[in-house]
């Protein structure tokens, strides 16, 4: 408990430091609750979700960094690897590939990767993935960047 | 160690005349300055003769160079010879052509009694710091030690050179920007001639090792200088750690002789070293707690991934993975059950792993 708390003032340090250094995300802690984070990420370039801006939760065990953070959208978003009511991610350095030398960040920019190579064949959204391993690369991706229109861009007025 | 090149008479007689004077001053102030007229005498030597004289020793080359000393001893004329075994820790400088001239310091050695109690911690300082210098200076050779003063420093002469040695050290990095510090602590204002060379010594490494200038100073050395000069000597001695000397600085020289400090300075050395290499984070990269020397030494994975031993056990006791390369800490997990469960268990544990990895 204790040197999870100091890891993650560490963290919460580095990341005011270094605040300006990766602008595609934007990290903030709980205000009183140092393992709540949440962190807003902007959807890669040339992929249905650029533009658009998607919320992510972290809940922090008690046992990080041996442990990995949980993570999940609370933004929409329609990826295979997403799923589309939950939010879970299905990320294998959030499950068996953790390794206590990740950080939030990193995590945060794996799913940015993730969101950029979809792994169809280990769906959380069946219809993401089944369009993806079906082959049809556009319906797929009218369907994300229709998601991220709706729900990861500010509405116009 | 250096008992076979004992120089010759003079030094010793300066040495008794040393010891007389010095009966009401405590035994460790003997012993100082003894080592710090050697030292001095030394420096004049190196000065008058800097071409010939060749100037360092370490215990174990010594004996090499025996021969050439006696030879001087038999050339030698009204001079005073003086080699001084400093047993450095930092290089062994091996000799190639010994002449040895030394030069007639009986003046200083005359006027240096005077100052025995008092100047020892700075000037000393500052003659350690001259005799690094040129002999880093002119890549010269070992002075063999004079005996008594081999003998008689025995105790604390290492330490001291080797913490000298890193004030040495210290000061040549900082030669560059002078920042006169005035002087609390100058107890050696009254002594001049010892003080007023020691301080040329400093001088000289201020001023990038720079032989006739020396000589010429030393040659008159005189008391007005000396003022000036301590200034400069205290700059050298307060260099290594500015912010905190000042005030402290007579205390913190004379710690300098404890055994302890040498030790400190080893530690730092050896630190200065790793940080130098680069590859150790200083803090667990796991826990962000600082690695102490223990965790900053453990390597336990082939892909050089560090951590500090609280990790590391915590990992081995989940999924025993590298947190660095995600392979399966192979061998280290063992080791660290041995220290925890004794030999038998680890070795049935090593074989049980082995097969594992096997099928």
């Amino acid at each position: 408990m204790q040197a999870s708390r100091a890891r993650l003032f560490k963290e919460y340090k580095e990341v005011q430091r270094e605040k300006a250094a990766d602008p595609d995300i934007q990290l903030v802690c709980d205000d009183s609750n140092i393992f709540k984070w949440t962190a807003l990420v902007k959807g890669p370039s040339e992929t249905p979700y650029e533009g658009g801006v998607f919320q992510l939760a972290f809940t922090v065990p008690e046992h990080y960094p041996l442990q990995p953070p949980q993570v999940r959208f609370l933004t929409k978003i329609f990826h295979p690897n997403v799923h589309f009511k939950t939010g879970e991610i299905c990320l294998d350095i959030l499950k068996n590939a953790w390794s206590p030398a990740w950080t939030l960040q990193s995590v945060c920019r794996a799913i940015i990767a993730l969101m950029g190579h979809p792994e169809p064949d280990s769906p959380l959204n069946c219809d993401s993935g089944n369009l993806l391993r079906s082959g049809d690369i556009r319906g797929y991706q009218s369907m994300a960047r229709m998601y991220t229109r709706l729900a990861a861009m500010p509405k116009k007025q | 160690m250096v008992s076979d090149s004992i120089p010759n008479a003079s030094i010793a007689s300066s040495n008794l005349r040393d010891f007389a004077k010095k009966k009401r001053a405590n035994r460790s102030a003997k012993l100082k300055q003894c080592k710090l007229d050697a030292r001095r005498e030394q420096w004049l030597s190196h000065v008058k003769h800097k071409g010939e004289y060749k100037g360092d020793a370490n215990g174990g080359v010594i004996a090499s160079i025996g021969a050439s000393v006696h030879l001087e001893n038999q050339r030698s004329q009204p001079i005073c010879k003086l080699e001084i075994n400093t047993r450095n820790d930092e290089g062994i400088y091996v000799d190639g052509s010994s002449t040895h001239h030394y030069s007639d310091s009986d003046s200083v050695q005359s006027n240096s009694p005077t100052s025995h109690t008092s100047s020892v911690s700075g000037s000393n300082d500052s003659a350690a710091n001259f005799t690094r210098s040129s002999r880093s200076s002119s890549s010269s050779t070992n002075g063999s030690c004079s005996g008594n003063m081999s003998e008689e420093d025995e105790g604390d002469a290492g330490d001291d050179d080797c913490l000298d040695d890193w004030e040495a050290v210290a000061d040549a990095l900082a030669a560059t920007d002078d920042k006169h510090k005035d002087s609390p602590s100058s107890k050696n204002h009254d002594h001049s001639t010892e003080s007023g060379s020691q301080v040329v010594a400093s001088d000289q490494m201020f001023s990038g090792i720079n032989i006739p200038r020396i000589h010429t100073a030393s040659a008159n050395s005189e008391s007005g200088r000396t003022a000036n000069r301590r200034a400069l000597i205290n700059c050298c001695a307060w260099r290594p750690d500015d912010a905190c000397r000042p005030q402290t600085l007579p205390n913190l020289a004379k710690q300098y002789s404890f055994p302890l400090k040498s030790e400190h300075h080893l530690d730092r050395g050896s630190v200065w070293v790793r940080k130098n290499v680069g590859t150790i984070p200083t803090a667990c990269p796991i826990c962000v707690e600082d690695l102490d020397y223990t965790d900053s030494s453990f390597c336990p994975c082939a892909c050089g991934f560090r951590l500090c031993l609280f990790c590391h056990k915590r990992i081995l006791e989940e999924d025993a993975r590298c947190p660095g390369c995600r392979k399966k800490y192979e061998v280290e997990p063992i080791d660290g059950e041995a220290t925890l469960d004794g030999g038998s268990l680890t070795y049935r544990l090593a074989r049980s792993c082995s097969m594992v990895a096997r099928s």
